[in-house]
């Protein structure tokens, strides 16, 4: 019976390849890029630095299946090189009907705006960096695994994500235990210009993995297993208001770890950013970000985080933008830290 | 001196004169389509949707491609201002984002009304925006009008 299934599953597969094989003649690959340099003075001296290359690839194979591709090249203190290779995104997507697809591959987990929208293209960001909720590890960045997605659909422009993958202190090629990660993820765009979302994950990591996912704020080696929950909800306002384009972008995460030892503690990461375009190119802007994790916590390291950000973004074109940024941090773990970054983000 | 004062006072005014139109420069637009994929007719909501990449497939269940001219057309920068309500700026950051997020593919983009017109007429499921549409396509009807 079982064998029966796989045969059933392996000829449907089969069957979609060769119908979409006759329209590949129409095959179109873009390949594009992103790139930002940056300034910054901090501890009393002028640095010079280089941010990522990121190198975007898109190819429509057929009418319903594409391929996407993120690869970054960044600096390494660990590499013999001093630059890592990192494969971000390899994603299959196959549009099955209307607005519904099936993605198969390496994602950026669908688990806030930020992560799902902006990735590696710094040109994008309305801000120098990622809120501090990255650099924190506190949200699973990526998941390679299978997701259900739908958009647009209906009045209030509903869309979807349903994710599993390898869980955390996984690999790209396989996973280290039997859970699989779960992300659930939905939002709605009522008007233009406005989105609300909310989303749910879920894993369960084994004792010992290692966590690849994080560079900072975790601990490295899960101490037991630990079954973690994670809350967003997000909030993105970017459209007229009196003839002044406001950008509003809030999010908040809650994340709750469950330990046989420590029972379940909870850590709440959110940030706030807004802007205001005052001219076509010029944006000045603000951005506050609150990290606060609970005394006895498992899986994070108790660093609670508070930063401000205040900046202007000059727009020179969609493909060139500079920014000049301030931004102060204060953190259980380090000192005060106040920092002034000039970046350069470029689209190619 | 007086004299003077007139003079500068007549080329100020030609000057806005002549600016007024390079600003405010209005083209009529048509919305075209080649065979039976698209609707003959549309609401300016449902086109401003469809070309917004909102919508993937057309009924039948052939994909929506989008045909645009190059936002620095004078037709191009009439169809982000009239039908993306965005500036041409706006408007290649809005695809570049999108396609980016792997939410749509990107629009075939063309120097001149001839090259889209072909590539419409050539490919089942294409829309595309002209001026001066030709009698290779079919113009789709926006809130009961040929033009916009």
């Amino acid at each position: 019976m079982k064998r029966n299934c796989y045969a059933h599953f392996f000829s449907l597969i089969i069957a979609l390849l060769l119908g979409t094989a006759q329209q590949a003649a129409g095959q179109r690959t873009q390949i594009r890029g992103f790139v930002d340099v940056v300034s910054y003075y901090q501890n009393g001296k002028l640095n010079f630095g280089l941010g990522e290359q990121d190198l975007f690839i898109t190819s429509e194979i057929t009418q319903r299946l594409s391929f996407l591709g993120e690869t970054v090249f960044k600096y390494s203190f660990d590499s013999p090189t001093s630059f890592n290779i990192s494969v971000e995104r390899i994603i299959l997507k196959y549009n099955y009907a209307g607005n519904h697809s099936v993605l198969i591959g390496k994602h950026h987990t669908p688990i806030n705006y930020w992560n799902d929208t902006y990735h590696h293209g710094r040109v994008f960001f309305p801000t120098v960096e990622r809120p501090l909720l990255f650099a924190q590890g506190f949200i699973p960045l990526h998941t390679t695994g299978v997701s259900l997605q739908g958009q647009n659909l209906g009045r209030l422009r509903f869309g979807y994500d349903a994710m599993l993958g390898n869980g955390l202190g996984s690999g790209d090629i396989e996973d280290n235990n039997p859970f699989k990660s779960l992300t659930l993820a939905a939002h709605v765009k009522p008007t233009n210009g406005l989105r609300i979302g909310a989303s749910y994950y879920h894993d369960v990591i084994s004792k010992g993995s290692t966590i690849h996912n994080h560079y900072g704020g975790t601990s490295t080696v899960a101490p037991g297993r630990i079954s973690q929950d994670i809350l967003t909800g997000s909030i993105v306002y970017n459209d007229s208001v009196f003839h002044k384009k406001f950008e509003v972008l809030a999010e908040s995460s809650m994340a709750m770890n469950r330990s046989d030892s420590l029972g379940t503690q909870r850590a709440i990461a959110s940030y706030a950013y807004a802007g205001l375009r005052v001219t076509d190119k010029i944006i000045p802007y603000v951005r506050v970000d609150d990290i606060q994790y609970g005394s006895k916590e498992v899986y994070f390291m108790d660093n609670n985080t508070r930063s401000y950000v205040g900046g202007v973004r000059y727009e020179i074109s969609y493909l060139a933008v500079v920014k000049l940024e301030y931004q102060h941090t204060k953190s259980h773990m380090n000192n005060i830290s106040d920092n002034i970054i000039f970046q350069i983000a470029v689209g190619f | 001196m007086n004299y003077v004062y007139r003079f500068a006072f007549k080329v100020f005014l030609l000057s806005i004169y002549f600016q007024l139109p390079a600003r405010s420069q209005d083209i009529s637009l048509s919305v075209i389509t080649s065979g039976k994929s698209a609707p003959s007719e549309m609401k300016l909501a449902q086109l401003k949707a469809t070309m917004r990449g909102e919508r993937l497939r057309w009924p039948d269940g052939s994909k929506v491609i989008i045909a645009l001219l190059k936002t620095t057309t004078p037709i191009g920068t009439n169809t982000s201002r009239k039908i993306y309500n965005m500036s041409a700026n706006e408007l290649n950051k809005y695809w570049l984002a999108l396609v980016f997020q792997g939410k749509a593919d990107a629009p075939n983009f063309f120097n001149s009304e001839a090259e889209l017109e072909e590539f419409v007429s050539q490919t089942n499921g294409a829309i595309g925006v002209v001026n001066h549409p030709s009698a290779s396509n079919k113009v789709i009807l926006i809130d009961g009008q040929r033009s916009l």
